[in-house]
Parts: C-alpha cells; structure tokens; sequence
C-alpha cells in the first residue's frame, strides 16, 4: 500500500487545525486584549530508502540518497504578543498597557491569572475587578463617595472625595511580566495562567524596569488582522484541496494495479 | 519472481513492474510535498529516474546462474539475448529542491527568514541539527529555542536573551537595546543534495564526513519567515502526468500477458 494515501491524510488534518485556529483568531477579533495565535507545521518521519554515498554497485555510489516523507504535523501554536490597536474609551476604569507586562488577577479559586485587557469595573464592594468578576491584584477599593478616578502612567490610582482639595491616593496598580510570554496558558476569559514554559512572573509598578506605562481611557483591541486571516484561510482550504486530489489520485492508481492484476 | 527475469517475456513484464514502482514513489514524494505546502523553510523533494542498466542486473543473474549451475541445472539460454539489451526499467533517487521559498512578512521579532544558502545550527538530543525554520521563541529560562524546544546555537554556545525589544541584523547580531546578546550561528553545505539527510521537525542532519562551512553571504531577515518553497500547481500537474505514466505502464502489462497467453496456446495442437 502506498503511503501517498495517509501522507496527505496528514496534510488534510494539519490544514482543518490551520482553519480551525484562524476561525478562533477571527472569532476573537473584537475582544478586548485578545491576543492571536499561528499554528507553526513542520514535517514527520523520513524513511530512509537509501543514503547518499551508498554503492548502487561496485564502482558508483550513489550521489544522492532517497528518502520519503510521510506527511506534516501542527508542531506548536505561536502566540503572537504583538500590541493591538488602542480605542479610546475615555472610561475612567479602562486602561491599557503601553508596551510589555500584564495585569494581575485573582480568580476565584485563589489563583493569580494575567491579562492584557484592562477593560475594569467595581463590584458591589467597590473593588476594581474584571469583566467577568476577576479582582485586580494587589487590590484596589475604590470609595462609594468618590467623584472621579485619575490612574497615572505609573499605576497610582487616586480619587477625588468631594468637599476635599487634594485627591486622595488609593493604592498603585503592579504589572507581572515573564521570560518567554509566548509560554503563557491561555484559560479563556482573555486570561493567561503561569507555566513551565513562561518562566516566573516579575511583578513590579508600571514604567519602569521593563514594564509598560498604563493609560487610562483606553483599551487594547485584538490583535487579529481580519485581511490576513481571510488571505491564510484561502491558502489553508486550497492546500486542503491539493491534498484531497492526491487521495484520489493515490485511489485511482491502486485501482489500476488491481486492473493489471484482474 | 519479477526480480528474477528468465525470458523475453517476463523481462518486459520486470521492466514495467520498475516503471509502476517508480511511480508509486513519485506519489508518495509528491504526497509529502503536498502536505507540507505550509511548513515553514520546507524544502521539496524531487524524484530523478535512473536507468538500470542490463549488465547490472545481469551481474545479479550470472552469480545466480553460477549457483545453479553448481546444482547441475543448465543456466538460462537466453543470456545472449538479454545482454544485447542496454537499459531494463527505471530505478529512483531523491534529490531536495534547495531553492529559497517565498519570504512573508509577520513582524514577529522572533521570526528569522535566511535569504542565501545558509541553515541555523540547533541543539537537539542526537547533536547538531540544521533547519531553515526561523520560527524562534524563548524558554523559561530566556534561551533562543525552536518551536519543538530545542536550544539554537550562536557563534558562543546558546543565546540568553534578556527581555526587552529584540533587534536581528542582516549578519544575526541579537541586540536588546544596544547591547549584543548573542549571534545566531549560520552555517551552508557545499553539496546539500549529498551533505544532508531530511529528519522530522523540519531539521536537516549532515550525512557522514559532511562539514558544515561558515555561510557569509546568508542575510538573515528579521520579522519574515520563509514560506515552503512547494509549488502545489507544478505538483498537480506532475501527479496527472505520474497517472497518465502509471496506466499506460498497466496497459502494456495486460498486452504482454496477452501476448504470452497466445505464445503459450501456439504450442498447443
């Protein structure tokens, strides 16, 4: 049996992985510090048929070897830690990162998460928490009185108290960064967890050591290009295609030897 | 035995049976080729056919006659006749396409397309290993490793890189802000074709007595990758021109077995 058959078996399936994460990346394309991915292909097995410098007889060896490869395979998915475009919001609990770094979040079984979407709010408590009820850590309670919010570029978040002249500090927002961000889990929830791969976290105040300024009154759009997507999902399904007509091929060719044979 | 081809009309059969293997091993190739379209820095592999020469396989029978002969069986009568022929059938080699594959642009920092002959040297369990997939990252630790973990080799050992925005020039120094981290070792092969055996992962291994030699004139492009250098129409159309090839191969199977049924039922009364 030919191995034609499954080798393009394996391009078929490692083009629905390449569609399949372009239809997450564009699904995402509106979330909030979204960021995208890019399945990276590399190919399997080599059989090694023969090796150069074999001798095919006495006097010649061979100049080249002949070695068959029996498909490709999705090796990793890259996430891409590119910025995204900021939209002005001018709500004061929005805040995007300019440059490296995450913000810290507790989830609610305890565990520290990290997000590039600053998209914050209160909860009943007055405590700025995430979309989806996440607090921000170290954590920050904003008072029931205040009249408004200023958050600097260094994280310091200070409120205006009425019949008071001076804003009030209320505490400083810490980023996290890592070795190798790429290394990070995504959980969902635009949330990314700490792995093997990452590194430990490095926790410090915004602008400084590495870390990004904050600015309020933004946030960070996905980083997904739309045209690129579509250009890549082409591509994908008339590869998908190329590897369906070698399937047939590879048919028609077994059915003529069971002509020669019949 | 097909291998063993003892009159006229089983080596027309030999012949075609080479003709239909050969071309079952061009799919295969083109089948690989095909669904690799989308590996990075992916090099096509090409089949070239090469006659077998009749004394090469008459070689092979006189040593089996010899055998026979020592048996007291008489060899075949038909030797004469069969070293008149020059060429019986088709044999295959592999040989890569070595050309560069077109060069997109991703903006990743990590990302490395090479332009010239040059491959990157990564560390793998086995030892050095070449690839043309410049699709970098980082480990825990902040070493320059490949998608599948293994570390890239500098000119001085692994690369650290510390974090902060990356800078590549075309010559592979990493800086990050100003300061040199690193340079990627870029090595080239005199003959590839011979030098180099294909490995999964995209990585090359340099065949026995191949010497990697410096490669000065590979210019290393930041934020690219280099696309597979698998041209699916030039596949496609060698694949119908491969069918039309096998069938035809099939037909003169069936006549030769035609032709050999009519020898046979002339000798009957």
């Amino acid at each position: 049996m030919p191995s034609a058959l499954f080798t393009a078996a394996t391009g078929m399936q490692v083009q629905q992985q390449n569609v399949d994460n372009i239809a997450h990346n564009l699904a995402n394309a509106s979330t909030v510090g979204f960021k995208r991915t890019r399945l990276e292909f590399q190919d399997i097995l080599y059989q090694n048929i023969r090796t150069p410098g074999a001798a095919s007889n006495a006097s010649t060896p061979l100049p080249v070897g002949l070695q068959i490869g029996l498909g490709a395979r999705a090796m990793a998915s890259q996430r891409i830690f590119m910025q995204g475009e900021f939209q002005r919001t001018d709500n004061p609990l929005d805040l995007v990162i300019e440059g490296a770094g995450f913000f810290q979040v507790r989830q609610t079984n305890g565990e520290i998460a990290y997000t590039r979407a600053g998209s914050f709010h209160l909860n009943a408590q007055g405590q700025v928490v995430t979309a989806t009820g996440e607090a921000l850590e170290p954590a920050i309670s904003i008072p029931r009185e205040a009249t408004s919010i200023g958050i600097g570029t260094d994280g310091t978040v200070s409120v205006s108290l009425p019949g008071q002249v001076n804003a009030q500090n209320v505490g400083q927002i810490q980023l996290a960064n890592f070795v190798n961000p790429a290394g990070l889990e995504a959980i969902g929830r635009n949330l990314f967890k700490e792995t093997g791969a990452s590194g430990q976290p490095t926790a410090g105040a915004p602008d400084a050591q590495g870390l990004g300024r904050i600015n309020q009154g933004f946030v960070e759009g996905s980083n997904v290009n739309v045209v690129e997507e579509l250009v890549q999902m082409i591509a994908a399904q008339r590869v998908y295609e190329t590897n369906s007509k070698v399937i047939t091929t590879a048919d028609r060719m077994l059915g003529t030897i069971n002509q020669a044979v019949g | 035995m097909l291998c063993q081809p003892d009159d006229k009309m089983n080596y027309g059969l030999y012949t075609a049976y080479l003709g239909m293997r050969a071309r079952l091993r061009t799919l295969e190739v083109i089948a690989n080729n095909v669904a690799n379209a989308s590996t990075t820095g992916y090099k096509a592999d090409a089949l070239h056919y090469r006659s077998v020469e009749a004394t090469e396989i008459e070689t092979a029978r006189r040593t089996a006659a010899d055998t026979a002969q020592l048996d007291g069986t008489p060899a075949s009568t038909s030797d004469a006749a069969l070293r008149s022929l020059r060429a019986l059938g088709v044999t295959t080699g592999g040989l890569f396409d070595f050309s560069n594959g077109a060069v997109r642009q991703t903006s990743r920092t990590l990302d490395v397309a090479l332009q010239g002959d040059g491959f990157l040297v990564v560390q793998t369990p086995r030892g050095e290993r070449y690839t043309r997939d410049g699709a970098l990252t980082l480990d825990a630790n902040g070493q320059l490793v490949t998608a599948r973990g293994d570390l890239v080799v500098g000119e001085a050992g692994p690369i650290t890189i510390r974090p902060g925005e990356v800078a590549i020039s075309e010559d592979g120094r990493i800086t990050v802000g100003n300061q040199e981290q690193g340079r990627l070792k870029v090595v080239r092969f005199q003959t590839p074709n011979a030098d180099l055996l294909k490995e999964s992962d995209s990585l090359f291994a340099a065949n026995t007595g191949a010497q990697p030699q410096a490669a000065p004139q590979t210019r290393i492009q930041q934020g690219m990758l280099e696309a597979s250098n698998v041209n699916p129409v030039g596949e496609m159309a060698l694949m119908l021109q491969n069918n039309r090839e096998f069938e035809s191969l099939q037909r003169s199977i069936t006549q030769l077995m035609s032709m050999h049924k009519i020898a046979t039922e002339i000798g009957k009364i």
